[in-house]
């Protein structure tokens, strides 16, 4: 275990609603989070000292801190390669409390991510962006391959070449996902659960993806804030102990088109997961749940694998027969996931392993010590293990 | 349907050539009408084309019913010669697989009437092409049909159809609103090569190593002294999806995208045409030009 | 009569029964006069007239306006057609027709079928007076 481990914990969190159109501002929507996330933790904006964000997020540390009336801020900062972040705010957070640096540190996330730009449709600017990120984009935008679900689906089709795993075995998730959030009031989908047979007959988006192997389009914000774990012992809520906070990027990393290396599947998440069990000591097999960003489903099955649940290849197996569902032997996603609950960018996942760890959940699982929490795949990732004892 | 002939080169020379044979054979037997001209038929007839005359309920037959007397109906089997049947088959084989009548004009002798059983003959009377039409290319096939009453010719009938390939759809984008790559002086040198019609594969000059996407330097020895090799443009398919949802600028949909693994030991990204595409198909390279700056490379199935 | 006359326009609205049973009454079953389904994917739009019909048509049309004009014992000597644009249904099929030529007992007529792509015929039908 290294000495970072357990030395910093969430204490609040805080979400608005989760829509398809928010009708406000994307800075409003960020401040109300920001507000019952700091509500949650027992503080206020004056205490705040630390703020962490999103490299794509439209609303810059100094806005949120001018609309909440904050004070002095003493740690600023945000993270790169869009979902990938989101565990990397954590990090962020936790490295500045456990050195010293921040007291008490809020990552936040907010947009209108349906109302207003959507992900899913093709962002030119991405190509036309006057840096390296742009010049790597020349690759494969102008030959039409522009949108988040294409590139997944050129590694799934490898994926399923290679072992053998076909769209029902994708399907599995989507079920799993929204049987969690038919029971979350919260989630998008509350009350809407699928069968395999509607994941089946769903239309083609980018063939082998289906439309219900795609995560939603949706506007929301979730804030997190966290501090020592010494200053967490004063505040009113279970601590969710960071355990391990971890970024990765692999050998010949792009974004969404890491196409030139040997594996095209997602080893930036076995950099993550590697980095996760070093620091915390624990092993998958600790884990109560996961919860693995799923803006695609076939980046579960890979993750799994990545993080060492399973061999390579052998995620269409351990999946099947309930095993990510509720009372299985790992509930994923008890929340609904991106596919169900709604798209905030991972940080409603994250704000789901806290209320696992605090006992909390809508779909409560037994014995939730130990819970993992992962960030966007296929570009440059990160992840967490959070507990709920100190060592 | 085995043809002894499907390996052959079905080029512009073999189609004259077979065309040529089955003008050599010259009319078909006379072949005998199944009915003979009849009160019922005529009446069928002047009920759904709403022609009325009186002399069509007295025993003559409507002069543009000639040739329903011998058509085949729901009869597959044809002669083994029928020149008609014969040289569509022989263009289908060559690929022009559509057929769009052109003309058709008739002469009559005189009216048929009822009692009377016709016969038809027929011959190829030509071959023309190969023709760019608005359809697509293809060739103008034109035979000539006789009936007669015995021996006595009624009618005949020149009737020309245009067998075609048809002709790509025209395309419904603009594509000139094709997202333009980003280039620098790292990677100018690969949309020169595509301008050119070349693949260029980013090569080191200190150790030799290839490289694709290129860079400023290479990662194995640092060196920053790099030229390239030209590509094979051979490929095959390492991995591909086939893009529904959403649109996206300047492309038709559905468009199928494929990452190419090239025998020099790199991967590209590329439009893929083709067919039913599986990993491991082989393709070659092609190359459209978006604009006089970008030219794309596309991989074609082999 | 002299060459220039017109025949006055004739306009007939092509419906599915007009196709599927005037493809019957010709004998002719391709499937494209009569299946929608298999016509749409073969690459049409729907079913369409066959080309007996047409001859027909523009028999029926010069006809009728030829046993009035003149003479009932009027027969038909020639019909060459060039053909255009698929008659498909729910289009009108508009004929208009001029004398071109007469010559001695026989008159030549132009004919013109459209419809709303474009021209589904042009025809040259050759008729005598009297037999």
């Amino acid at each position: 275990m290294s000495g970072f481990s357990n030395s910093a914990a969430i204490v609040g969190i805080g979400a608005t609603e989760f829509s398809k159109e928010s009708g406000r501002s994307e800075l409003q929507l960020s401040c109300e989070a920001t507000l019952a996330a700091l509500a949650d933790a027992g503080l206020t904006p004056k205490d705040v000292d630390g703020l962490v964000t999103f490299k794509m997020d439209n609303s810059s540390e100094i806005a949120l801190a001018r609309e909440l009336g904050m004070g002095d801020l003493r740690f600023f900062s945000r993270v790169d390669y869009g979902g990938g972040a989101a565990c990397g705010t954590v990090q962020q957070a936790a490295m500045a409390v456990a050195t010293g640096v921040a007291d008490v540190v809020v990552c936040y996330r907010g947009f209108n991510e349906r109302s207003g730009q959507r992900y899913g449709q093709v962002q030119s600017w991405a190509a036309t962006q006057i840096n390296s990120n742009g010049l790597d984009n020349a690759w494969s935008y102008p030959y039409g391959l522009s949108t988040p679900a294409a590139t997944v689906a050129m590694q799934a089709r490898r994926y399923m070449h290679e072992y053998g795993a076909t769209s029902r075995d994708f399907g599995v998730v989507a079920v799993a996902d929204r049987k969690h959030a038919a029971t979350n009031p919260n989630a998008f989908f509350y009350g809407k659960p699928i069968t395999i047979e509607d994941h089946q007959s769903s239309r083609l988006i980018a063939d082998p993806l289906r439309l219900l192997d795609c995560c939603q389009e949706s506007d929301g914000a979730v804030a997190l804030v966290v501090v020592s774990a010494e200053r967490a012992k004063d505040l009113p809520q279970t601590p969710a102990y960071i355990a391990a906070a971890a970024q990765g990027s692999a050998a010949d990393q792009f974004v969404m088109t890491s196409y030139y290396r040997d594996d095209i599947g997602v080893p930036e998440m076995g950099v993550v997961g590697r980095e996760l069990w070093r620091q915390s000591g624990l092993k998958p097999d600790d884990m109560a749940m996961a919860v693995l960003y799923d803006h695609f489903t076939p980046y579960v099955l890979m993750q799994l694998e990545e993080l060492g649940f399973c061999g390579r290849g052998e995620a269409p197996g351990f999946i099947a027969d309930g095993a990510i569902e509720i009372g299985g032997k790992l509930p994923i996603n008890t929340h609904g996931g991106q596919l169900g609950e709604a798209y905030i960018h991972g940080m409603n996942g994250i704000a789901e392993g806290v209320r696992q760890v605090r006992g909390a959940s809508i779909n409560q699982v037994i014995n939730a010590d130990h819970v993992l929490v992962t960030a966007g795949t296929g570009v440059p990732t990160s992840g967490l293990v959070l507990s709920r004892e100190v060592g | 349907m085995s043809d002894p002939i499907t390996e052959q080169v079905k080029d512009h020379d073999w189609i004259m050539a077979r065309a040529e044979e089955f003008k050599a054979m010259g009319e078909t037997e006379p072949r005998l009408a199944r009915d003979p001209v009849n009160q019922p038929m005529i009446n069928n007839w002047v009920e759904a084309i709403g022609h009325q005359d009186p002399r069509f309920a007295d025993g003559m037959a409507p002069p543009a019913m000639a040739q329903v007397w011998t058509m085949y109906g729901l009869d597959p089997t044809r002669p083994a010669k029928d020149p008609l049947h014969g040289t569509m088959q022989m263009l289908d084989s060559a690929g022009f697989t559509s057929v769009l009548g052109t003309n058709c004009d008739q002469v009559y002798k005189r009216a048929l009437k009822v009692g009377e059983q016709v016969t038809i003959t027929s011959k190829l009377d030509s071959v023309v092409g190969p023709k760019k039409t608005g359809v697509g290319e293809g060739y103008f096939v034109t035979t000539v049909n006789t009936w007669r009453v015995g021996d006595e010719e009624v009618a005949t009938m020149l009737f020309r159809v245009l067998k075609f390939k048809p002709a790509a759809r025209a395309p419904k984008v603009d594509k000139s609103k094709t997202i333009r790559p980003m280039r620098n002086r790292d990677t100018e040198f690969f949309w020169e090569g595509t301008k050119q019609g070349e693949i260029r594969i980013s090569k080191c000059n200190a150790c030799g190593e290839l490289r694709h996407p290129p860079g400023p330097m290479c990662p194995v020895c640092h060196a920053a002294d790099r030229g390239y090799v030209v590509a094979s443009g051979k490929g095959t398919i390492y991995s591909f999806l086939t893009h529904h949802a959403p649109q996206l600028p300047g492309k038709e949909l559905p468009l199928q995208l494929g990452l190419i693994e090239l025998p020099e030991g790199i991967r590209m990204v590329g439009e893929l045409i083709g067919e039913d595409p599986a990993i491991g198909d082989e393709v070659d390279a092609t190359y459209e030009k978006i604009d006089d700056d970008t030219t794309l490379v596309y991989w074609r199935k082999s | 009569m002299n060459p220039g006359d017109q025949i006055p326009e004739w306009k007939l609205p092509i419906t599915p029964t007009l196709v599927v049973s005037t493809a019957l009454a010709t004998r002719d079953f391709q499937d494209v006069h009569h299946d929608r389904d298999l016509a749409v994917k073969r690459g049409s739009k729907d079913i369409f007239l066959n080309i007996l019909t047409t001859t027909g048509l523009v028999q029926r049309y010069v006809g009728e306006w030829a046993s009035k004009q003149v003479g009932e014992r009027y027969q038909v000597l020639e019909c060459a057609l060039r053909l255009g644009a698929p008659a498909y249904p729910y289009d009108e099929l508009s004929f208009t027709g001029t004398v071109k030529e007469i010559e001695g007992d026989a008159l030549t007529i132009d004919v013109v079928g459209a419809v709303s792509l474009g021209n589904h015929v042009n025809a040259t039908v050759k008729i005598a007076r009297n037999a």
